[in-house]
């Protein structure tokens, strides 16, 4: 319970921090937000012909989601650089807090900044005309979904940042995601890919959650995509937590 | 009961620099405890390992009867800690930052509410509570470091250079609340300190550090004890070559017990100054030896760490300070 509690603390500082630098929070919005406009601008009129995708607009939300989740979810790793060097970090290791409750709080915060920035860009998608098959349900479902991926992911900068204590190395977190990302059908189906990028693609967990998210929106329900989602942002998750452990051990000792 | 304890205490970093040579410590519940050292000396890092932020090469601490090394979490509980570097949340308030430590160290919401408005007015930041720290001075910073310190009504409090950089009245405010808290309350500090003002009106007991290692330990009054005699310190208009002459004439002079050379300054320590001074400016002039300054004192802790360590602790640190405020 304590641990809950301490975590809970910790978070609410992180979103108090984000509110009094609102400009952070801007940026971190306006990324996924102009990829997302200049994409199905520059392909959604020709993605029906191209790659036989009716709703080019519903098939991009989740990349613009998952960029947007990437990029704050590298705002945990920074801040805590940033704790590193002013020297707070090791005020909150000399309480008696657990040591994982200082990190998860940072995380947790970013998760849950990631949500109400999908919950934003579903609201722009569904304005400029995009689809969502599954209805109320599956929009709380994907909010989720960016919120669980936002914690994994965020596990990738803090490892960095524990580990290097270095803003600009933390910053590696975001810059990681990109090619991921473009390593996955981003643009347009796995099955107009060439052979090798196709190859790639398969064992990229990415694949796994764009197909996972897609569903809901653009072809209703489906158990073994959501389930092959769902598995991606634990194999995420189990990688990015181990590091990060290892790292909190490795400073904190 | 021992507050804080500990034996053949080691810190290497690498093969080259031995941060803490093995040290032994003993202090008993409710004094406090100060520790003196230059700059590099040891003193942090034996601060960073009494409070479970480093890893010991080898020995063994305890503190409030705990050990550091096995238990630490437990012994966290137990201890207030500001450190040298004041490391705060600037995007925080006052009271937000105050508030958040106390609910990690445990604390009830109410019980953190009551305990940051009592730190707040002993800290004289009631009116400021409300600003973000951005806005807050290096004094105000240090006070509010204090004040985290001491949220949780810790049985040991650490204090590493606590009055560094702040003003006399508030250094001063600094030591009356060191001095209420340990006589009302009980609670040991242990206090690393440049000031030998400072750890000679707070302290009961101290240890001087030079290298890693305790070269002096006791109480101020034993210490200065150590040194019997009185110190005339010698200033020479003729520079370096007059300093070593000086030297060696000072040493020759019967009664002389020790004598200094530190910077521009020659210390003779000597029985019953008041009566050689007479003779040692006639066997200075004798030598062609011109005084530029000269002045009669009691041992002061000074002494001691000059005795110790073979340099002055104040003048050095504060040149320091100096140096480190202009740049």
């Amino acid at each position: 319970m304590r641990a809950i509690a301490d975590t809970m603390l910790l978070t609410r500082r992180a979103l108090r921090e984000a509110i009094r630098q609102p400009g952070n929070e801007i940026a971190n919005a306006f990324i996924p937000i102009f990829f997302y406009v200049v994409t199905i601008g520059a392909i959604g009129d020709v993605a029906k012909e191209a790659f036989n995708v009716a709703d080019y607009k519903g098939f991009q939300l989740p990349v613009a989601i998952l960029q947007g989740a990437a990029g704050i979810s590298s705002g945990a790793g920074l801040a805590m650089t940033l704790d590193i060097q002013s020297g707070y970090f090791e005020k909150l290791l000399l309480t008696s807090t657990p040591r994982f409750a200082i990190v998860l709080g940072r995380m947790f915060g970013d998760a849950i900044k990631s949500m109400i920035l999908t919950i934003v860009i579903i609201v722009l998608a569904l304005a400029v005309g995009s689809g969502f098959e599954t209805g109320p349900v599956g929009v709380i479902a994907l909010v989720l979904a960016a919120g669980l991926f936002a914690l994994a992911y965020s596990g990738m900068g803090m490892a960095i940042a524990l580990k290097t204590g270095s803003p600009q190395a933390a910053q590696a977190g975001f810059i990681l995601f990109f090619p991921l990302l473009f390593l996955a059908p981003t643009f347009a189906p796995l099955d107009v890919f060439a052979d090798w990028l196709a190859a790639i693609a398969r064992v990229n967990p990415i694949t796994y959650l764009l197909d996972g998210m897609r569903v809901l929106i653009v072809s209703g329900w489906d158990g073994l995509a959501l389930l092959k989602g769902a598995a991606a942002i634990a194999g995420i998750g189990i990688v990015t937590f181990t590091m990060t452990g290892l790292a909190m051990r490795g400073r904190a000792s | 009961m021992r507050a804080i304890y500990a034996e053949k205490l080691v810190k290497h970093f690498g093969p080259e620099i031995r941060a803490v040579d093995g040290i032994d410590l003993d202090v008993p519940q409710g004094q406090v405890f100060g520790f003196l050292g230059q700059n590099g000396s040891g003193k942090t890092t034996t601060v960073r390992m009494l409070t479970t932020l480093l890893r010991p090469t080898s020995g063994r601490a305890e503190v409030a009867g705990i050990d550091v090394f096995a238990h630490p979490a437990a012994v966290r509980k137990k201890v207030g800690v500001a450190l040298q570097e004041v490391g705060l949340d600037e995007l925080q308030t006052g009271r937000e930052l105050l508030t958040l430590q106390a609910r990690l160290f445990g604390l009830p919401a109410r019980d953190a509410r009551t305990r940051v408005e009592e730190l707040l007015e002993v800290v004289t930041l009631s009116d400021a509570a409300d600003r973000p720290l951005k806005g807050y001075s290096g004094g105000m910073k240090r006070r509010l470091d204090l004040a985290c310190a001491l949220v949780h009504r810790p049985e040991v409090v650490f204090l590493d250079e606590p009055t560094t950089g702040l003003d006399p009245i508030t250094r001063e405010a600094v030591w009356r609340y060191v001095q209420d808290l340990n006589t009302r309350l009980g609670v040991t500090f242990f206090l690393t300190t440049q000031y030998l003002e400072e750890a000679d009106r707070l302290t009961q007991n101290i240890a001087i550090m030079d290298a890693g290692r305790i070269v002096a330990s006791g109480s101020p009054a034993e210490l200065k004890a150590t040194i019997s005699s009185d110190a005339i310190s010698l200033k020479f208009a003729g520079g370096t070559s007059a300093l070593q002459q000086a030297e060696a004439t000072l040493r020759r002079f019967e009664g002389a017990e020790d004598v200094r050379v530190t910077g521009d300054e020659a210390i003779l320590y000597i029985r019953d100054g008041a009566s050689a001074v007479a003779q040692i400016v006639r066997a200075l002039d004798d030598e062609g030896l011109p005084i530029a300054s000269l002045q009669l004192t009691q041992a002061t802790l000074d002494d001691v760490f000059l005795r110790a360590t073979g340099h002055h602790l104040e003048a050095e640190e504060r040149a320091k300070s100096l140096q480190e405020g202009k740049s």
